[in-house]
This record gives structure tokens, sequence and C-alpha cells, in this order.
């Protein structure tokens, strides 16, 4: 009769032989704990496969057609949020009205009006800092398509400067008194998802990087 | 053009032990034994190491009646070639930092 720790071991690694990408290798694991005597360190031994399990299945996840679209559209969709706001004072100031009436209906309030105190006040610098993090996305996303590269590095650097141009705005939101983003929780989520963009980028370097020249 | 070389701690302390014996072929548990590394940094390693040629696997018969096959790895020529080439440096120095703290 089994203890209730080989028995729980036993269910892990028959859960691990499912997530495992290669059968072979899920198969392995599983056999592997039935010569393990001790049913404390069997266990352990189950727990560390479940964690190779998931780990070996997320890389293979990674590396699919169809998560690299989804991962390269979402890369694309943010370099445009980072070409929005240049965008908008772009249009304003070359009073391309029917532009920036159109962006603005895209932003809090639907009207672009609302924000102009808060555009003649934006210096061109921050103006930079957001076109070079859009830009910089891109780069890192066509390294990333290309497999080449730590696609990973530009993409924090490119984070780096948006966070830059928004804590550089933040001062203008408080002078103007015109808040550009009035949830704070939209603000803070669009950060989440861009770190978790460039995490995601990083984790997809763990397959590629080579045990041997 | 060779890609960079990238080998952890870990890695290194796999080939060293199984340069101890080259030509045997061990088991999983037997390798965690001696590596001291938990199952879920071992297996990734096993599977780095063998994706690149660089480890062979095979299916054993259990010793015991009743218990299911068993997985059994060893280094490949490329495999034992590189371990002798990465592994050893890294150990002797890690030896030598060791042996300067004490």
């Amino acid at each position: 009769m089994d203890t209730l720790r080989r028995r729980i071991a036993k269910a892990l690694m028959r859960h691990v032989a499912q997530v495992m990408p290669s059968k072979q290798w899920g198969a392995a694991m599983r056999n592997e704990v039935e010569a393990i005597e001790d049913d404390r360190v069997a266990l352990r031994w189950a727990m560390g496969c479940v964690v190779a399990g998931y780990s070996e299945r997320m890389n293979a996840m990674l590396q699919t057609w169809y998560f690299r679209s989804a991962l390269a559209c979402l890369i694309v969709l943010l370099a445009l949020r980072e070409f929005f706001a240049p965008l908008l004072i772009f249009a304003y100031r070359m009073e391309y009205l029917g532009l920036a009436h159109f962006l603005g209906l895209r932003t809090a309030g639907d009207e672009y009006r609302r924000l102009i105190p808060v555009m003649d006040a934006t210096p061109s610098w921050i103006i930079a800092l957001w076109v070079a993090a859009g830009l910089l996305y891109l780069v890192a996303l066509w390294q990333m398509l290309r497999r080449t590269g730590a696609s990973y590095m530009l993409f924090f650097l490119g984070c780096g400067l948006d966070l830059a141009g928004v804590l550089a705005i933040r001062s203008i939101e408080a002078s103007t008194g015109i808040t550009v983003e009035p949830i704070p929780m939209v603000r803070l989520a669009g950060f989440v998802l861009t770190f978790s963009v460039g995490l995601v980028l990083w984790r997809m370097t763990w397959k590629r990087a080579p045990a041997a020249s | 053009m060779g890609r960079k070389t990238i080998h952890s701690k870990q890695t290194d302390r796999l080939l060293a032990v199984m340069l101890k014996e080259p030509l045997a072929w061990q088991h999983g548990y037997a390798l965690m034994k001696q590596t001291g590394l938990q199952s879920g940094t071992l297996y990734p390693i096993l599977l780095r190491l063998s994706d690149q040629g660089l480890l062979e696997a095979q299916w054993r018969e259990a010793d015991a009646p009743g218990k299911p096959p068993r997985h059994v790895y060893r280094l490949t020529t490329a495999g034992l070639a590189f371990a002798r080439e990465e592994s050893i440096p890294a150990t002797r120095t890690s030896g030598a930092l060791l042996e300067a703290k004490a």
C-alpha cells in the first residue's frame, strides 16, 4: 500500500508525463520516481519534475508560430501607443485639426482640446523619448522575429524611456492641472503589460542560449 | 561563426560528475545524488545537452522486477570533448578559489 506522499508523487509524475512536450522525457521522469525508495525524496523529486515539465512546456509554447504572432501584434500595438502622443501633438501643432480630432476621440475624454495645455507645455525631448521607445520596441520585434540578439534588452530600454517620459509628463500634468489619463489603473495596467512582454522576450532567449559553442 | 558559450555552474557540476565515469550509463536519480541538483534543475540541463547532441539517452530494464524501464544517460563523444574543454577548467578555477579561501 502506497503512502500518501508516494501517491501524490505518482499523481504528479503522471501529470508531468502529460505536460512534457517530449513524451519520451516525460516517461523517463515518471519512471524514475518508481526507483526512488524514500517517499519524501520521491515527492521532492516529483515536485522538481513538475517545475521542469512546465518550464519545458513554456519553452515549447514560446517558440510556436501562433504565440510569436500574437506577441508580435502586441509589440506593434505597444509601439503604436508610444507614437500616439507624439502624433497627436504633431497634428495639433501643425494644425492638422482633422487628424487631431480623430486622435482626440481615442483619448480619455474623447476630445483633444482638453489636452491643449499639456500639449503646449510638452517639450520636444519628451516627445523624442516616446518616439525612441516606440522605435526600440519595433527593433526588438525585428530581432525577435529573426531570432537574433537579445531583443529583450532593447525592449526594456524602450520601457525605461517610456517610463521616463511618463514621469516627466506627470510634472506637466501637475502644473497644468490636467490629467491625461484620469484612471491611474489604466496607466499601471499598461506598464504591467509592457513589462510582461519584456519578461516573455527575456524568457524566450533561454531556449536559444546554447550550452555549447 | 560559433555561438556564444553559456554554461551554468549546475551544468559544470553535472559535466564534472559525468566525466568521472565517461563510459558509464547513469540514471537521473543517481546523477541527482552525485551532483546535489534537484530534478527541476537536472532535467532541463539533461534535455538541453541532449538537444545539442552532447548527451545520449537510452532505455534500460529496471533492476528490480515489476518496475518500469529507466532512462540512462552518458555523454557523447562531442559531449566528452565539450566537458573536458569547458567543465574541467571551471572546476579547477572553483577548486582554486576554494583553496585560496581556505
